[in-house]
C-alpha cells in the first residue's frame, strides 16, 4: 500500500465518484420508500414524503402516509447511516490494526452487545426500565473497555489488540450462552436470538436522529485524524517518527469506532460483511489515503446497505430475511469480482 | 355442557355458541387495562389481524373467524377442530410477519401473543405503531412485562404454571368483541375439563412423566419439558409430577441423565415443524424401543410410552388439549 496515486486529478476523481455514489444513494432511498408488502401508488408515496417534509398538506390515507414516512423512509435512512458507519469503522480498524481482516466487531463489541441484551431480557437487570438497546450498548462498551485494558490502553501492538478482542468475544459469547442455557426459558432464548439477527424492522425516527449524530461526529473525528491514519499504515515506529502520538490517537480512534459500532449493534443487531468488504472495495476505487477513503467508504457502505435492506424485504413476501444473510449473499459475488480483477498479474 | 371424551370436544366452539351462560353485553366505548396500558375500543373489531397462534386460536374458539382479516406466526398446526374455521382466514406467514403486511390488511384491532411480535424491542411492531393510527392493540397477559421481566413471561418458574392468565385473556377478548357469554362459556368449559381431569386422576406419589420435545439427533442431548412449565402442569393435572425438576423451561439432558430420572411414563411429543427427524413422535418411539441402552428403561420395557402434540408444551390453550390427549392414553396403560 503506497500513496503513489496522490495526484491532483485524484481529488477530481473522488468528487466525481462521490457525486455519482450520492446520486445512486438518493435513488436507492427513493426506491426503498416505494417498495414494500403494502402496495402504495407512486403518487401517494411522493405525497407522503412531501407531506412529511411539510411541503404539501395532501389528503392521503393516514395508514399509507405512516407506512411510507414512519416505516419506510426512517428505515432506509437508518440503513444508510448504519452502512456508512460500519464501513468507516472497518476502514479505521484495518488501518489501526494493519490487518486486512479487521472489521467493526473485531474488538468484541458484538459479543458484548449480546451479553448486555441477554442480561436485560433474561436476568431482568434494570427491571423493565432499561431498554434492550441500552443494555446492548452498555454490554458493547464493557467489552470494548475490557479489550482496551487487556491491550494496555492500546499501547501494545496491533496483534496484541486483536488477540484481546478475540478473548473478549469468546468470554462474552460464553457468558451469553451460559445465561441463556441456565436461566432462560425457551421464549426468552428465542427473543435473544431473534434480536441478535440483524434487522432494520424495529427502527423509527428517534433511532435515525441518534444514529445521525453519532455517525456524523464519528466521521468528522476520523477525517480530522486522516493524516495520522495514513501514517499508521507504515507501522507504529514510523508513525511515531512522523510525529504522530501513536497511543493517544489509537485509543481515541478505537473509542470512536466502538461508540459507532455499539450504537449500530444496539439498534439493528450485528450485521456482518459490510464493515469488512466495503473498505477494500472503496480502496480499490479511490486509493488508500484516508481523507478520500473514509468519505468513499461512507457513501458506498450507505448505498450497499440500503440496497441489501430492499432485497431482504422483497425476497420473501410478507416476511423479512435477516439482513446479514443478504449482505453476504449479495456482497460476496460482488467482492469476488473485485478480488479477481485485482489479482497480481504474472 | 362439557363432554368428558376428547373426541367429542371437537364441538367446543359450536357448544359455546349455543350455551346459555349469561354475561353483560359490552357497552362501547370500552376501555380495558392491558399490560399496564389503557386500551379503548369504539366498537367491536371487524378486521382483526391476530399475531401468534395462541391469540388466533382463542379468537377461533370464540367463533370470531368472520371478524378476522389475517393471522401470522404459527409454530404448530392449527387445532384440528378449528381447521375449517381457520381456513377462512388468510395466513400472512407462519413466521414473523412484517408490519407493512399487517397494516396492508387495514386492521381495526391487533392482538399479539408475544412481546417479540408486538413490544418495545420487537422487530415487527410496537404498540405505538398501531395506536398512532387509531388501531387498538392487545398483548397476551401471559406475555406482559410490566414490572418484573425476570419472573415474567409465562408465570414465574419457581411456581407451577397455571391457566389463569389464559382465562383472563379469553375474558378480555370476548368482551372486546361483545361476545362475553361465549368467553364465559369457554372459560367454564376449560375449567370443567381441568377439574374433571383432576378428579379422574388421583394424586400418586410415585408417578412421574418425562416430556421429550425433540432432539437434533439420537446422539444429542434431548430437549425436555422443564419442571414448572406447561409440562409440569400437565403432569400435576394427571396426578403425577414432572420427572425433570429444573427451573429452566426447556432444559437439555443427555440420555444418561434421562435414564437416571427414570420416569414412570415417557411422553413423546409430536412436533409439526419437521426441522429434525426426531420431531416426529413415531421416530421418537422407534428410537426408544430400538436403542440397546434406552430400551432397557423400565418405562420403555413396560410399553409406557404415550404421544402428545408438542404444541401442548408451549404455554397456551393447547396445554389443556395435550393433558386430555395424555389422559385418554394413560387409562389404557398398566401403571405400577
Amino acid at each position: 500500500m503506497t500513496p503513489s496515486d496522490e495526484t491532483g486529478s485524484g481529488a477530481g476523481w473522488l468528487a466525481l465518484f462521490l457525486v455519482l455514489v450520492l446520486a445512486v444513494l438518493a435513488f436507492a432511498v427513493a426506491l426503498a420508500t416505494a417498495i414494500g408488502d403494502y402496495s402504495i401508488g407512486l403518487r401517494t408515496v411522493t405525497l407522503a414524503i412531501t407531506n412529511g417534509l411539510g411541503l404539501t398538506g395532501a389528503d392521503i390515507p393516514p395508514i399509507e402516509e405512516s407506512v411510507v414516512w414512519d416505516l419506510r423512509l426512517s428505515r432506509a435512512l437508518v440503513a444508510a447511516l448504519a452502512g456508512a458507519g460500519l464501513a468507516i469503522c472497518g476502514a479505521i480498524l484495518q488501518a489501526l490494526l494493519r490487518n486486512a481482516l479487521a472489521e467493526p466487531f473485531v474488538l468484541g463489541v458484538s459479543a458484548g452487545a449480546s451479553t448486555g441484551a441477554v442480561c436485560v431480557i433474561v436476568l431482568g437487570i434494570g427491571a423493565g426500565s432499561l431498554s434492550l438497546s441500552a443494555g446492548a450498548f452498555a454490554g458493547a462498551f464493557a467489552a470494548f473497555a475490557l479489550v482496551a485494558i487487556l491491550s494496555n490502553g492500546a499501547t501494545s501492538g496491533p496483534n496484541h489488540t486483536i488477540l484481546a478482542g478475540v478473548a473478549a468475544s469468546q468470554l462474552f459469547n460464553a457468558l451469553t450462552s451460559y445465561v441463556v442455557t441456565t436461566s432462560g426459558n425457551a421464549q426468552q432464548a428465542r427473543d435473544v436470538m431473534f434480536w441478535l439477527l440483524g434487522s432494520f424492522g424495529g427502527v423509527r425516527w428517534p433511532d435515525f436522529q441518534l444514529l445521525c449524530a453519532v455517525v456524523i461526529c464519528g466521521l468528522a473525528i476520523c477525517l480530522w485524524m486522516a493524516r495520522a491514519l495514513d501514517a499508521f499504515t507504515f507501522g507504529d515506529e514510523d508513525a511515531a517518527a512522523l510525529g504522530v502520538p501513536v497511543a493517544r490517537i489509537r485509543l481515541i480512534l478505537f473509542a470512536v469506532t466502538a461508540m459507532m459500532t455499539a450504537t449500530i449493534v444496539s439498534m439493528v443487531g450485528s450485521i456482518g460483511f459490510v464493515g469488512l468488504v466495503v473498505p477494500h472495495a472503496a480502496r480499490h476505487v479511490v486509493g488508500p489515503l484516508h481523507l478520500r477513503l473514509l468519505p468513499a467508504c461512507a457513501a458506498v457502505g450507505a448505498v450497499f446497505m440500503v440496497l441489501a435492506d430492499i432485497a431482504s424485504r422483497v425476497i420473501v413476501a410478507q416476511q423479512t430475511i435477516p439482513i446479514g444473510v443478504v449482505t453476504a449473499l449479495v456482497g460476496v459475488p460482488f467482492f469476488a469480482i473485485i478480488l479477481y480483477r485485482s489479482r497480481p498479474q504474472t | 355442557m362439557w363432554n368428558k371424551s376428547p373426541a367429542v370436544l371437537g364441538g367446543v366452539a359450536a357448544a359455546v355458541l349455543c350455551t346459555s351462560v349469561q354475561a353483560e353485553p359490552t357497552t362501547y366505548p370500552l376501555t380495558i387495562e392491558n399490560c399496564g396500558q389503557q386500551v379503548t375500543f369504539a366498537k367491536a373489531p371487524e378486521r382483526t389481524v391476530a399475531l401468534g397462534q395462541n391469540s388466533a386460536e382463542i379468537l377461533l374458539l370464540l367463533g370470531l373467524e368472520d371478524r378476522m382479516a389475517a393471522t401470522a406466526f404459527w409454530p404448530n398446526k392449527v387445532l384440528p377442530e378449528l381447521e375449517a374455521a381457520n381456513s377462512k382466514v388468510e395466513v400472512l406467514t407462519v413466521e414473523f410477519p412484517t408490519l407493512e403486511a399487517v397494516l396492508s390488511k387495514q386492521p381495526d384491532f391487533v392482538p399479539a401473543m408475544l412481546v417479540t411480535l408486538m413490544g418495545p424491542d420487537s422487530k415487527v411492531a410496537k404498540r405505538e405503531d398501531f395506536e398512532g393510527l387509531g388501531i387498538p392493540t392487545y398483548l397476551s397477559p401471559s406475555a406482559c412485562s410490566t414490572t418484573d421481566t425476570t419472573t415474567d413471561a409465562y408465570g414465574s418458574r419457581d411456581k407451577l404454571w397455571r391457566m389463569d392468565l389464559l382465562y383472563k385473556e379469553i375474558d378480555d377478548l370476548s368482551r372486546i368483541f361483545d361476545v362475553a357469554d361465549r368467553g364465559q362459556a369457554l372459560i367454564a368449559d376449560f375449567k370443567a375439563r381441568e377439574a374433571a381431569l383432576r378428579q379422574e386422576f388421583a394424586k400418586k406419589d410415585n408417578l412421574t412423566f418425562l416430556f421429550w420435545f425433540s432432539s437434533p439427533s439420537p446422539a444429542d442431548d434431548a430437549y425436555l419439558g422443564g419442571g414448572n412449565g406447561p409440562s409440569g402442569y400437565i403432569a400435576d393435572l394427571l396426578g403425577g409430577t414432572n420427572a425433570i425438576q429444573t427451573d429452566a423451561e426447556w432444559p437439555t439432558l443427555g440420555w444418561e441423565g434421562i435414564m437416571a430420572a427414570n420416569p414412570t411414563v415417557f411422553v413423546a411429543a409430536q412436533v409439526d415443524r419437521n426441522r429434525w427427524d426426531l420431531d416426529d413422535a413415531k421416530t421418537k418411539v422407534a428410537f426408544l424401543n430400538s436403542d440397546p441402552t434406552v430400551s432397557q428403561m423400565e418405562a420403555v420395557k413396560s410399553g409406557r410410552i404415550v404421544v402428545m402434540s408438542g404444541a401442548a408444551m408451549n404455554p397456551s390453550i393447547r396445554t389443556l388439549y395435550g393433558a386430555e390427549e395424555l389422559a385418554s392414553q394413560l387409562k389404557t396403560l398398566d401403571l405400577p
